[in-house]
């Protein structure tokens, strides 16, 4: 008993130098989590459904409207806020219309390419678990549906994690939770009501909009910042450059680059300053799980906006420099060299 | 006054005395040496040695997440409680040995075995690799103007859209909660 026992006390210490040694030790995922991902990653691309699901953050609560009709000439997928000031988002395979009715405004965001998009990402799963340690967790009902959860613990303390249930049969997202690195919840989603199948293409017909709307359209383009004496030299693990864009917002453009670790994403924003309607002040601020990291550098607004914790898009933000590059673009026509 | 200074710091003088002392060595900047001069002595005496800035602060929140070991309380022989003691003191020297590493361990690697091998200790068998936060604590802001036109570009490419649909982009905020109060 008592070897037993000095084992109990010595083990952590002997742990912590075995582990000092050689790297973090860390949980294993499981291959049947992984598989759980993968069922979940195609009930999102392949069913039609609509149901009600609430969203809490920081005290606020707010209920929404989801419907998906899957369908081989075009998905469509129709988000109604139904608390509070009306909202509506409707997704196409080319564009995110996003539908303001008390400012009358509709803002429209079309990616060329982005629908080949998730087909990418689908074989990044196993990707996943170079950053977090993917496990199943228990099962339990949730608005009727008899689910699966699967936990996603982060490696370090650079992402959140993540819980989710899936639909056993289906593999259909009941509900997802973000769990900082106290395991407090930052945000969830929850579903309330859900019916899996049965939409017609009369259900996501758009919000109706007349003459008077104004509409708010972007043009993207593929960008390359470095040219134009951007650095970024973000050197947080695990995230990955996936993508490096120009938009023309309002005609003004404004420079994009996203990272991401498989789930988690991060986007750092570059346009001049001054080109905003209002004042803009810099530092932090956050919707939910999404923080947003303001600052100025060389005559430029730099916002980051990611569904990551404040210190990673904080880290992002403040790697972002300006160096002058040789042949001065027009978009960074006025920077102040540093 | 040298007698003073070490009275002083021997905790020996009423309240009256101190405050005199005290104006003394604000006055006098050879006393206010001497004084220094004592600690530094006092120090190494007590072999202490230079350590960097709020090493005791740190060292303290350290040793609180340190586990703590539960097992069912039975009568232990004294030979038994002998040998807790020499395994506690083992732990503990293992436990300050550990914190003294790290205190001088680089910081600028990202995510070094260092910090991991400490979440392990606290929470056995495995925890997350602490990355040790290098920025400044940010002011708070309300949100951006264009915090719609942010999210909007930046969930297009979110991975999270694929596996859940497009439910997060619920996050976009109404007219009213956007360059006013924080929601």
């Amino acid at each position: 008993m008592s070897r037993r026992l000095a084992w109990k006390v010595l083990a952590p210490t002997f742990f912590v130098l075995v582990a000092g040694a050689g790297g973090p030790a860390q949980a294993q995922s499981s291959p049947e989590a992984l598989d759980w991902l993968r069922k979940i990653y195609q009930a999102t691309q392949d069913l039609s459904y609509t149901g009600t699901f609430v969203y809490q953050q920081g005290g606020h609560s707010e209920t929404s409207r989801i419907t998906r009709l899957a369908d081989p000439h075009g998905n469509i997928e129709k988000l109604e806020v139904l608390d509070g000031v009306p909202r509506e988002i409707l997704r196409t395979d080319d564009a995110v219309r996003c539908y303001l009715p008390n400012s009358q405004t509709v803002k429209v965001d079309r990616r060329p390419g982005r629908r080949s998009f998730p087909a990418v990402l689908r074989g990044e799963i196993s990707d996943l678990a170079a950053n977090y340690t993917v496990t199943q967790g228990e099962s339990r009902r949730i608005a009727g549906y008899e689910c699966q959860a699967i936990v996603l613990t982060p490696k370090d303390n650079l992402r959140y994690g993540y819980r989710l249930w899936a639909d056993a049969k289906t593999g259909m997202l009941l509900k997802a939770l973000t769990f900082d690195d106290k395991g407090e919840t930052v945000e969830q989603f929850t579903f309330t009501e859900l019916t899996i199948g049965h939409v017609t293409r009369d259900k996501v017909k758009p919000w109706p909009t007349t003459r008077s709307w104004h509409v708010e359209d972007t043009d993207v383009k593929p960008a390359n910042l470095e040219q134009q004496g951007w650095i970024i030299e973000a050197n947080l693990p695990g995230f990955r450059k996936i993508v490096e864009v120009r938009t023309l917002h309002k005609s003004l453009p404004m420079e994009q680059v996203v990272y991401s670790d498989g789930l988690a994403a991060v986007s750092v924003f570059i346009e001049p300053v001054g080109q905003r309607d209002k004042p803009v002040q810099t530092g932090l601020a956050n919707v939910g799980a999404i923080n947003i990291f303001t600052r100025e550098v060389a005559n430029h607004l730099i916002t980051v906006v990611g569904e990551a914790p404040a210190t990673s898009v904080q880290r992002i933000a403040e790697a972002v420099k300006y160096v002058s590059p040789a042949e001065p673009r027009q978009s960074v026509s006025n920077p102040q060299s540093r | 006054m040298k007698a003073k200074i070490s009275a002083l710091m021997d905790g020996e003088f009423d309240e009256h005395e101190l405050s005199d002392s005290l104006s003394a060595l604000a006055r006098d900047d050879e006393a206010l040496h001497c004084w220094r001069i004592y600690h530094l002595i006092g120090d190494a005496m007590h072999d202490c040695c230079v350590v960097s800035k709020d090493f005791n602060t740190r060292l303290a929140e350290r040793l609180a997440g340190e586990p703590t070991v539960l097992a069912p309380a039975r009568a232990a022989s004294r030979w038994e409680r002998g040998r807790w003691l020499s395994l506690a003191a083992a732990a503990g020297v293992a436990a300050v040995s550990l914190v003294g590493w790290l205190e001088y361990a680089p910081r600028d690697a990202v995510a070094p075995a260092g910090p991991a091998a400490v979440t392990a200790q606290a929470s056995p068998p495995a925890g997350p690799v602490v990355v040790p936060a290098k920025t400044r604590v940010p002011a708070r802001i309300p949100l951006p103007s264009a915090t719609n036109d942010y999210l909007l570009a930046h969930q297009a490419y979110s991975p999270r859209i694929t596996l859940q649909g497009m439910a997060p982009y619920v996050r976009t905020v109404s007219d009213e909660a956007v360059g006013g109060a924080n929601r």
